[in-house]
């Protein structure tokens, strides 16, 4: 389904690809039986994102904002409809091929950023090397430091997340998703819990991220981040409502 | 974790981290760690001390017989001389043959108080190598003049080496006779068990107090037989009849079960029982290291949607949370498995010093502690598998939207409609009514945990009560104080006349008594007795009118009518014995040699006596030869006090002496009640100590559910204390839920202990007395019970209430 564009003052995207998008939805819907009846949360979604994008998805509490990000990841499975990430359609994977994969393609930060309470900082960030097999045992722990580094937060390696302000948690929290080096990142409200400054923060870490690459998904209700994303799609009762969801971005 | 030196664990040990947040889990929750290991330490001890008593004693018991190289028979074929015995060693089936005699005399246990004593004249006692007794203190072959006591006997009497006994045979005087030594014979009952003394003593001190010296008594031994009992039928059978040939009259022979200590039976039957039981507290604590960890996991749920959010798969957070289980498992097992042996090594020594048999080696089977190793592991290892898993598999999308709360929603089904319509109550209990009913699956593990126990409590002291009962009712069936056997029949009328005219004497009954065994085909009579002709024998008892026994209580059948000579009532005893014979068939019965057959007309319960049958007056006499005489009377006192009864039986003695009757045999009332008591409070008191460890087991349990139900719903009494909720209030909503479980559980506990009493007193009742206990349900144990789970039930959700009261409003909101 392609509706109109909306303008708005995202940023362009770092690279325009024309090449195959890196996340690829096709007629995705999504219904739950609750106790009040079947309920819909997704109804037909097209939604491609490359290399490079920084999409936010938008819209009310209740629109599937949260439930589209969930299927894209693997943490749902849809109803209907093909999800292809890269080279792998997911929609029927196993929960156990689920797990594989994300853990290498997808990386996922948190609302709550949901850091293990006894773990350290650089432990968490360890700890999907350990479960993916990815690095060496000898390695993972400069990986994750670097990554700290990086981050802004290596002088906190060693702390529990008890010991970290919202800000460092959810830094610590992007640091454990990119422990894999996945080409994907997606974030579900990840600055919901932090204040206006630190959100500003996390904000440009994310769009760096995405301007070295990758693809960076983020639900928010913020409208006024707007300007860091290259795309905004907005969501109303399970449908894409507004924003380019498919195809080239502007 | 407390520095960050302590943190850096994942680069000081190279370690996969995964581990390192298991381990700092872990230490979050040391306190029901603690109680884990502590369950299934108590489960693992329990076990190990049952299993390795078993092991010992079945082993040990079994080496104290066979050392003791067991008659395969006794044939009583009145003369044995040395020639015959030659003779039949010389028969190619036969391992070993000796000569000796067996005398049931008595002995003064008390002034004026007689107990039956077993005599073994033994020819050479250096040269005895059959049914072999082994020197215990003191000399050895006895003295001259003198008498060697069974060890238990010479406890028994409250004797003492160098000491003297009086005993009378049945054919001599009162006489003094000095023990000179004790001797360790493991192949009969301990004295006091079957309130019987054992004497060995040569031919000449037999003669010396007055008895025949002549050996009556061929002891053989079949070759290659030590357990078959067929092949020593057989044989023995073989034998008899060439000993018949040869003009020999074979009275009778008594073949004891092959290979068995006579009470091995009962004691494998009992500590089957107690390992049963043990395994079930072990199965119990297995059950609440699964609610332990089902607890974690349930405050974990979210972790683990996050580590399957990056990356972790099902099997990975299974293997994690199944090694900690492993660990705890190991360091209970460490403990509970030595502890558990060196205690069953001790129960062991108990055992066999109430037996009568020594342990030679306390060692046990490596594949025993391999068993109890491996079991310690994989019980509690299984039972954690099935929350694991089930945590491990849900979704990452359930995981993440979990809230701690079931995942079903309350008020769907027809019993959460229920309670939201309970009235009445005051709003916080009935919350916590509710409340105990939100996590099913944990309330069935904790309700299961308790009521096991409680089952178990219930019916140890259920059993108890119903010996009790059945003990005193046992009394009823004997209306009578004392029992006289006389050497030789005597004129019925002249007896009773003496008897009656003695002081103290209210009534007295002719009860003549003989013995008597199955008959065979080829017409031999065969008794399952010991050498120490109790178990197995069979009494053959004439019967009064039957109108004197409807006191009995009847089993099957009805009492035999007067005049009907052809009729035999039985007791369950000789039921058991005859096998089984149903009431209006027909047995055969060799008595004093000669055989009869009877049809059986009724079954009469008697506890606490020996198996008997029971003919009229003329059809005893029929068979005994014995017309219009009696051998034994029963004797109903006028006070029927110990002393009293004593003080009766010596003087109705004296009268018959000076008659020229001679009692051989006194048994009174008090003897028999000292035979039976203190068999059953072992065992009893065994019982409730495997109780009370259940018990421990299942309030530790409820404790566990509660800290991990108060964990759950920290963010609900955070609300609570926002809409004016007090600690104190708090505190009585979590209390209450647990005093609710708790009293849930003995109902649940009453229902099961019923059926459990009732198989144990069907199993120590048919071994004791060939009849099932009386089911019966022990009220002040149901009250203890109540009392012990109200209490604890309260103890154990005092903590987590305390510990739910102390935190601020802003922590529980906080709390995710």
């Amino acid at each position: 389904m392609l509706l109109q564009t909306r303008i708005d003052q995202t940023r362009p995207a770092a690279s325009d690809s024309v090449d195959r998008p890196l996340i690829r939805l096709r007629g995705v819907s999504k219904d739950y039986e609750t106790a009040a009846g079947p309920f819909t949360a997704l109804r037909g979604i097209d939604l491609d994102v490359a290399a490079g994008d920084f999409v936010a998805i938008v819209g009310q509490s209740g629109s599937g904002k949260s439930t589209l990000v969930n299927v894209m990841t693997g943490i749902d499975t849809p109803t209907a409809g093909t999800i292809a990430v890269g080279d792998a359609e997911i929609q029927h994977l196993s929960q156990e091929q689920l797990a594989v994969w994300r853990g290498k393609s997808v990386g996922v930060v948190f609302q709550f950023f949901q850091l293990l309470p006894t773990l350290t900082v650089v432990e968490n960030i360890m700890l999907p090397m350990d479960f993916c097999g990815t690095f060496p045992l000898a390695q993972r722990r400069g990986r994750a430091m670097r990554l700290l580094d990086k981050l802004g937060i290596g002088a906190q390696a060693d702390k529990l997340p008890s010991d970290l302000s919202g800000g460092q948690q959810q830094r610590a929290a992007i640091a454990r998703a990119l422990a894999n080096d996945p080409p994907i990142l997606v974030a579900d409200e990840p600055t919901g819990n932090l204040d206006s400054r630190t959100s500003d923060e996390v904000m440009q870490l994310f769009a760096g991220l995405a301007g070295e690459g990758r693809a960076v998904v983020m639900v928010t209700h913020e409208r006024d981040l707007a300007r860091y994303f290259t795309r905004v799609v907005e969501l109303s009762d399970g449908c894409v409502t507004s924003g380019r969801a498919v195809g080239p971005t502007a | 974790m407390r520095d960050e030196r302590s943190r850096r664990g994942a680069d000081g040990m190279r370690i996969a981290t995964r581990w390192w947040k298991l381990i700092r889990d872990f230490d979050a929750i040391q306190g029901r760690i603690l109680m884990a290991v502590t369950a299934i330490a108590v489960g693992v001890y329990a076990v190990a001390t049952i299993a390795s008593a078993y092991a010992i004693l079945t082993r040990e018991i079994s080496r104290n017989y066979i050392a003791t190289n067991p008659a395969s028979a006794l044939l009583d074929v009145g003369v044995v001389d040395a020639k015959l015995v030659e003779a039949v060693r010389k028969r190619p089936d036969i391992a070993a043959a000796e000569a000796a005699s067996i005398v049931a005399a008595r002995v003064e246990y008390r002034p004026g108080e007689w107990v039956r004593m077993l005599l073994f004249v033994v020819p050479d006692f250096d040269a005895l190598r059959v049914n072999k007794v082994f020197p215990e203190a003191g000399a050895y072959p006895p003295k001259p003049g003198s008498i060697l006591l069974e060890r238990e006997a010479l406890a028994f009497l409250r004797g003492k080496i160098g000491g003297s006994i009086r005993l009378q045979t049945p054919t001599g005087p009162k006489v003094f006779v000095m023990v000179s030594g004790t001797v360790h014979d493991p192949s009969l009952a301990p004295a006091w068990q079957e309130q019987t003394a054992y004497g060995y003593l040569t031919p000449e001190t037999f003669a010396a107090v007055g008895g025949d010296p002549t050996p009556n008594i061929l002891k053989v031994v079949v070759r290659e037989a030590l357990h078959d009992q067929r092949k020593v039928d057989a044989v023995v059978g073989e034998l008899a009849l060439a000993l018949k040939a040869r003009g020999l009259d074979v009275h009778q022979i008594q073949a004891p079960p092959t290979g068995r200590h006579p009470h091995q039976n009962q004691m494998t039957a009992v500590l089957t029982m107690f390992l049963m039981f043990a395994i079930l507290s072990l199965v119990l604590s297995a059950f609440l290291t699964a609610s332990m960890i089902d607890g974690l996991l349930a405050q974990q749920v979210r972790q683990i949607a996050v580590m399957k959010a990056i990356g972790a798969r099902t099997r990975q957070i299974v293997g994690l949370y199944l090694v900690g289980i492993f660990a705890v498992a190991s360091v209970a097992v460490s403990a509970g498995v030595p502890l558990g042996v060196i205690s069953g090594q001790a129960f062991a020594d108990i055992i066999a010093r109430l037996l009568n048999f020594d342990i030679a080696s306390h060692a046990l089977p490596h594949w025993l502690i391999l068993a109890l190793v491996i079991g310690g592991l994989a019980i509690p290892l299984t039972f954690a598998l099935v929350p694991i898993r089930k945590a491990a598999r849900a979704t990452v999308r359930e995981a993440i939207s979990d809230y701690g709360l079931s995942r079903q929603v309350f008020g769907a089904g027809w019993f959460d409609v229920f309670l939201t319509r309970l009235r009445g109550i005051d709003r916080t209990l009935i919350l916590a009514i509710r409340n105990a009913f939100r996590r099913r699956g944990r309330l069935i593990l904790t309700l299961m945990l308790l009521a096991a126990a409680g089952a178990m409590f219930l019916a140890s002291l259920s059993v108890q009560k119903a010996w009790g009962q059945f003990i005193a009712s046992s009394a009823q069936d004997r209306d009578h104080d004392l029992e006289l056997r006389l050497d030789r029949p005597a004129p019925t009328a002249a007896l009773l006349a003496i008897v009656a005219g003695a002081p103290g004497v209210r009534k007295v009954e002719p009860w003549s008594v003989t013995s008597a065994a199955a008959t065979r085909p080829d017409g031999l009579a065969v008794v399952r007795t010991y050498p120490d002709g109790g178990h197995g024998s069979l009494a053959f008892q004439s019967l009064p009118a039957p109108a004197r026994l409807s006191h009995l209580v009847m089993l099957d059948g009805r009492l035999p009518r007067p005049g009907e000579d052809g009729a035999i009532l039985l007791n369950q005893g000789a039921r058991a014995l005859l096998g089984r014979p149903p009431v209006g068939s027909t047995i055969r019965l060799t008595v004093e040699g000669r055989a009869a057959s009877y049809r059986v007309v009724g079954v009469v319960r008697q506890i606490v006596t020996p198996a008997a049958v029971f003919v009229s007056p003329t059809g005893y006499q029929d068979i005994t030869g014995t017309g219009g005489k009696t051998n034994a009377v029963r004797i109903v006192t006028v006070d029927h006090g110990v002393a009293a009864t004593s003080a009766v039986a010596s003087a109705v003695e004296a009268r018959l002496g000076a008659a020229g009757m001679r009692v051989v045999l006194s048994t009174s009332e008090a003897q028999v009640d000292g035979a039976v008591g203190g068999h059953v409070r072992i065992l009893v008191v065994s019982l409730v100590i495997m109780s009370i460890l259940m018990a421990a087991v299942g309030l530790l349990g409820l404790a566990s559910a509660q800290g991990t139900s108060v964990t759950e719903r920290t963010r609900e009494f955070g609300i609570m204390r926002t809409i004016g909720g007090t600690k104190r209030v708090i505190v009585r909503n979590v209390i209450a839920e647990g005093l609710f479980t708790g009293l849930m559980s003995v109902v649940l506990a009453l229902l099961l202990a019923l059926p459990l009493a009732a198989g144990i007193g069907n199993l120590i009742g048919v071994l004791s007395f060939g009849l099932p206990l009386p089911l019966t349900l022990s009220l002040p144990g149901l009250g203890l019970w109540l009392a012990i789970v109200a209490i604890g039930s309260v103890v154990a959700s005092l903590v987590p209430a305390l510990n739910a009261a102390k935190l601020t409003i802003r922590e529980t909101l906080a709390y995710a």
